[in-house]
């Protein structure tokens, strides 16, 4: 039993990171490395040839040129990788702050406060996260035409941080929900304004959640493709929008390339899921499951 | 007496006002955003409205006679229905097995964990892109590995009876750690005492499960199942980035709105399918959010009974 277990763990998991691994040596790839009727999945910095015929080898020369190429245009795209790169921060950025900034002061208001209904107002706001992209970006996009914000930051960022409030809300209603109200009561009967207690009792205490929420608001920015790719296919564009255009490249898919700038895009997103991996089980759950 | 109590009335209104401070800036972006585009779309459904801005004409339900007669529209739905029918179920399963080798002490537990979790936490158009490489039929790395085990070596992206496959291929390697996670903590939550007093009546390992493991994991298990059909039901990346959105094989609703409004500039007709999608969309969520009104407060009633 024991061995069977083992023998199940390792299988899944070389399944989930082989593909990884297999993307990381891309990037150190070149081109005809990359797309050899030969796997290359050995790192060979050895003097001299690869062993056997160089051809035939399962040896590859790594190199960092991929890396250094992601500052040149690709041919067919009007910008280099690190332009799509800084839209991408942008957006991601600013929405995730927009998103826990609004979700801390609301899920503040539903936790103290008798709100009529806030039942029912909390799961309008679960379900906005079901709405699929594709079903309103119809209306989205003419709503942006009417207000100019099609293919701007802003419009992404307002999108983003309207379908990140859900998961902002829910997640930070649990993290408030656990701050003792004594501390609050103190500063209320010492002559604090509720604001002023927000401010200086709840968002201090509440700050781990919001960090833990801002990680999966930015995630879920970062990784958004639906809408990126049908709102904002020109200046505004961010990473995948704009890897996905580069398939069918006339001068063949650039996969050294691609694989290097993925490597940079993912990189961020595995540092983060370490991070707060102790929380993924709440994100993921829109914080209804609580370890 | 009743001054106090009016006082006390007075608190009490201004506190409730005072919470709608609190919650409307983030209420009326949704309303904004989120419920106005929606109602909206049910608007332009019935009408002739493009996207090069010319005059809009109420056109009745031409468009859903024209998507009803769709044989595009009735493969769209079979395909959407098999995606999220096939990858969930697989998921479960998967990730239900994984969880139970991974109950236990094994070495690396916390590391291998994270480890696992990373390819769902990335970007699904991003890691699909880059699947195409692995799946390429001719110089692919899975075709070589499955060269190298005399195994047959199909063409995974030009086959039209398994590109739907790759598909699913790529869905299973990203979530099923997820359903993994949550069963995992459905697993863990199953007190100890329980199992002694299985152990002391002689239950049989395939009894202890079938009565005790399964069910008591069962309500976590629905929330997952949940979570990821709502998800499955708007699937648009994977096929973007595999297929490209007007392959008849792999043309999920999503797929096809794109088709339809960005190649065809039909927008009446999208607006028609995204009626069709919300409606789905509607019913799944309504399930799940009731399930979860119902979790927590079977969880709050667990909690209570807690000493």
């Amino acid at each position: 039993m024991k061995l069977l277990r083992a023998v199940v763990v390792t299988c899944f998991f070389l399944m989930a990171i082989l593909p990884l691994v297999w993307l990381a040596l891309t990037s150190v790839k070149t081109y005809e490395d990359t797309i050899s009727a030969h796997a290359k999945f050995i790192p060979w910095t050895g003097a001299g040839s690869l062993g056997q015929s160089d051809a035939e080898s399962a040896r590859f020369a790594p190199t960092l040129d991929a890396y250094r190429n992601l500052s040149k245009r690709v041919a067919g795209t009007p910008n280099n990788f690190y332009y799509y790169l800084e839209n991408s921060i942008i957006i991601g950025v600013l929405s995730t702050l927009a998103a826990v900034c609004l979700g801390t002061i609301c899920a503040y208001g539903f936790s103290r406060f008798r709100i009529p209904g806030s039942k029912d107002w909390l799961f309008f706001i679960l379900s906005t996260r079901f709405l699929p992209p594709l079903a309103v970006v119809v209306p989205v996009l003419v709503m942006y035409r009417w207000f100019s914000l099609e293919n701007t930051h802003l419009g992404l960022i307002l999108l983003y941080t309207s379908f990140n409030l859900s998961l902002a809300v829910w997640l930070m209603k649990g993290f408030v929900d656990e701050i003792p109200r004594a501390f609050e009561e103190a500063a209320l009967v010492d002559g604090y304004s509720r604001l002023r207690t927000f401010v200086r009792i709840i968002v201090p205490e509440a700050s781990t959640g919001m960090a833990v929420t801002g990680v999966f608001c930015l995630i879920s920015s970062w990784n958004e493709f639906g809408f990126a790719m049908t709102l904002n296919n020109y200046e505004a564009k961010t990473v995948p929008v704009y890897f996905a255009g580069l398939q069918g490249n006339i001068e063949g898919v650039p996969w050294p390339q691609i694989a290097a700038g993925m490597m940079l895009f993912v990189a961020p997103i595995v540092l983060f899921t370490v991070l707060v991996r102790r929380h993924l089980l709440r994100g993921v759950t829109f914080g209804t499951i609580k370890q | 007496m009743s001054s106090h109590q009016g006082r006390v009335r007075v608190r009490a209104a201004s506190s409730a006002l005072m919470g709608w401070g609190f919650v409307s800036p983030a209420l009326l972006l949704l309303l904004a955003m989120n419920l106005f585009p929606l109602i909206f779309n049910v608007y332009l459904s019935f009408t002739n409205a493009d996207l090069s801005g010319g005059a809009v004409k109420m056109v009745g339900t031409h468009n859903y006679t024209v998507l009803f007669s769709e044989a595009r529209y009735a493969n769209a739905l079979t395909l959407t229905a098999l995606f999220v029918l096939v990858s969930v179920s697989v998921e479960l399963v998967l990730g239900f097995v994984l969880a139970m080798a991974m109950r236990d002490h094994i070495p690396g537990k916390p590391i291998i964990l994270t480890l696992l979790l990373i390819p769902m936490m990335l970007c699904p158009v991003v890691l699909s892109l880059f699947w195409n490489l692995i799946l390429n039929g001719n110089y692919g790395v899975l075709n070589q590995l499955l060269a190298f085990l005399h195994l047959p070596q199909p063409q995974w992206l030009t086959d039209d009876d398994l590109k739907l496959v790759s598909i699913l291929l790529v869905d299973v390697w990203m979530w099923t750690p997820f359903m993994m996670l949550i069963s995992l903590a459905g697993l863990n939550a199953i007190p100890k005492y329980i199992y002694e007093a299985a152990e002391i009546d002689r239950a049989g390992r395939w009894m202890v499960f079938r009565t005790i493991t399964l069910p008591m994991c069962a309500p976590l298990l629905g929330l997952a199942v949940l979570l990821r059909a709502t998800d499955a039901l708007k699937q648009f990346d994977l096929v973007m980035a595999i297929t490209g959105p007007n392959d008849a094989s792999t043309q999920t609703l999503s797929a096809r709105i794109y088709q339809v409004v960005f190649r065809d500039y039909k927008v009446g007709l999208g607006s028609a399918y995204g009626v069709v999608i919300l409606v789905a969309v509607i019913a799944v969520a309504t399930i799940f959010v009731r399930y979860i009104d119902n979790l927590s407060r079977r969880q709050g009633k667990v909690e209570r009974s807690v000493p």
